[in-house]
């Protein structure tokens, strides 16, 4: 069931068109996850969606709402979010799930749930300004979480997390994903190739790709041959270039990336080439197209 | 209405923690005991600081309680204002500057109760403040220089307080569309001085304008009479600070999509 409908959205700052008339759906329970390089427009989308700014065109249309309000069923977590370091974390909390519509009798409870549910509740008291960078990540996403949200938007939920709190923000996604559709936008592949059910590629202010994560990647799926020379291999590169089953070929000093046709055939004629020509190599790998492989092509890099 | 309630709590609950409900009516009760207590000390204080010449004779006539008051009036009517200006300058701007606003109107906030309710809160400190500062000055007036009539300095207090409620009603509006600290302290004093002097150049024809609220309780307070354009006054600030509370609203409105 569609969760979200955006059709033809764009937003124009002066002459510069950030977001270019973009459409897409969102689908109830999904985990999806929102790709580009920087500038691609992914902040500015997100920030239409939550209400914040306002698109230039176009219309946003969410499940059961018939007007274009529909903030009591959204949570959102900018990439830079900011409280009030004068409070503490509970205080924080508490009072935007009153102004989300929380009954007073369960605002307590609630806030302590969701404090909980993200980590921080040992430090619920303290005030925000001594909060590391970290815990003001997992209390924007209890705020977000509050009001038990039927769309959760994150922006840049983990990018600038240390390794391990990375891992835990991750983690937290997913689980909330159980009862929540998700929508974060990331230039991390690894973690959207990792949790995301669905992804929309944007570059420029435009989705170039969109689809079933699997279905995406197992269409663009393309076998390819890695191979590490000793010393360059430019030269034989260049030889290479002209065999018709070498799809495209990157050559990187004694880095090769070879894209093929028809794996077996290749990778035969490749090793029986390196032992004839006696091309001295360290590794030779066969591997599939990665998310990041998925994506260069897309933006076109 | 209950978000009006919440946000009200969260601005006198900042207000606290900022300690602005300590100093600001400080300030004020500071500015109101001075003018008795230095009136009242006048020849001492000419004494301490090196005295008169030899032989020279100079009467200083004590004022009645009625100029004393009117002399805080006037202190309130700089240094009290300048202090609320600067109290006030970033009401709403300080917010949108550190995004906070961002994550507070992603979730179902009414615009019109989340500036109406900022405009209460100030208005609860100055009201505060005004008071306290206004019964200190009365009081010291009363023991030193001699008794004023409780039931006229009420009156000049309420008269009064309009005066200062535009005051921080034009700060918030001010603090709505500009981001600078600095410059919305600027444009608001600038504003008021503006509106004071161009008031007091044509108070033939200003009576009804904000401005002249001042003279009324001064006017009030030393002769005890009320002058016929007051009510016409309180009326006009009362209609100003509405407009401009809605006009703040439209456009804190207009920066949010949804709402």
């Amino acid at each position: 069931m569609t969760l979200l409908k955006v059709n033809n959205l764009r937003k124009r700052y002066g002459k510069h068109e950030a977001v270019k008339g973009i459409s897409f759906q969102l689908e109830e329970g999904r985990c999806v996850s929102l790709l580009g390089p920087n500038g691609a427009g992914k902040t500015t989308t997100l920030s239409m969606l939550a209400g914040l700014i306002h698109p230039t065109s176009g219309e946003i249309y969410f499940q059961g709402i018939s007007g274009t309000d529909f903030r009591q069923q959204i949570g959102f977590l900018p990439q830079y979010p900011s409280f009030y370091n004068w409070m503490s974390g509970r205080e924080f909390i508490e009072y935007v799930g009153k102004l989300a519509h929380i009954p007073t009798g369960e605002i307590r409870k609630r806030s302590d749930e969701v404090l909980e549910f993200v980590g921080i509740s040992i430090a619920k008291n303290r005030k925000i300004g001594s909060y590391s960078g970290g815990m003001r990540q997992r209390l924007g996403l209890a705020q977000a979480l509050i009001h038990k949200p039927k769309l959760l938007i994150l922006d840049e939920p983990v990018s600038a997390l240390d390794p391990i709190g990375r891992r835990e923000v991750l983690n937290l996604i997913k689980s909330i994903n159980k009862e929540t559709t998700v929508l974060f936008s990331t230039h991390l592949l690894h973690d959207a190739e990792e949790i995301s059910d669905d992804l929309l590629i944007m570059h420029r202010g435009e989705i170039l790709l969109s689809g079933d994560m699997k279905m995406v990647m197992s269409e663009a799926q393309q076998p390819v041959i890695h191979i590490k020379g000793e010393s360059s291999l430019e030269k034989w590169a260049e030889q290479l270039k002209t065999y018709g089953y070498i799809t495209k070929i990157i050559c990187n000093h004694e880095h090769l990336q070879i894209m093929v046709t028809d794996l077996e055939e290749s990778k035969s004629k490749l090793l029986k080439e390196i032992a004839e020509k006696e091309i001295p190599i360290r590794k030779f790998e066969v591997a599939e197209t990665t998310l990041e492989d998925l994506f260069m092509k897309v933006v076109g890099v | 209405m209950r978000q009006l309630f919440t946000i009200y709590c969260k601005e006198v609950m900042e207000l606290w923690r900022n300690f602005k409900w300590i100093w600001v009516p400080l300030v004020f009760i500071f500015l109101g005991v001075m003018q008795p207590i230095t009136t009242f000390y006048m020849p001492e204080i000419l004494d301490a600081v090196g005295g008169l010449p030899e032989g020279s004779v100079i009467e200083i006539p004590l004022p009645s309680g009625g100029e004393v008051l009117a002399k805080t009036l006037s202190q309130y009517g700089t240094m009290g204002i300048l202090i609320l200006v600067l109290c006030f300058m970033g009401i709403v701007s300080a917010e949108r500057e550190s995004g906070v606003v961002g994550l507070i109107m992603v979730k179902p906030v009414s615009h019109t109760l989340y500036i109406t309710a900022k405009w209460l809160g100030a208005a609860s400190l100055t009201f505060v403040s005004f008071l306290f500062g206004y019964l200190a000055s009365w009081y010291y007036t009363n023991l030193l220089i001699e008794k004023v009539q409780f039931f006229l300095v009420v009156k000049s207090f309420f008269i009064y307080l309009p005066w200062l409620l535009f005051v921080i009603t034009v700060t918030l509006f001010v603090s709505t569309y500009l981001k600078g600290s600095g410059a919305i302290a600027f444009l608001s004093l600038s504003i008021a001085a503006g509106l004071f002097i161009v008031t007091s150049f044509l108070s033939q024809n200003m009576g009804w304008s904000p401005a002249m609220l001042p003279s009324y309780s001064t006017s009030l307070i030393v002769a005890g009479q009320l002058d016929s354009g007051l009510f016409s006054a309180v009326l006009a600030t009362f209609v100003m600070i509405v407009v401009l509370i809605v006009g703040a609203i439209a456009y804190f409105k207009s920066t949010f999509h949804m709402g």
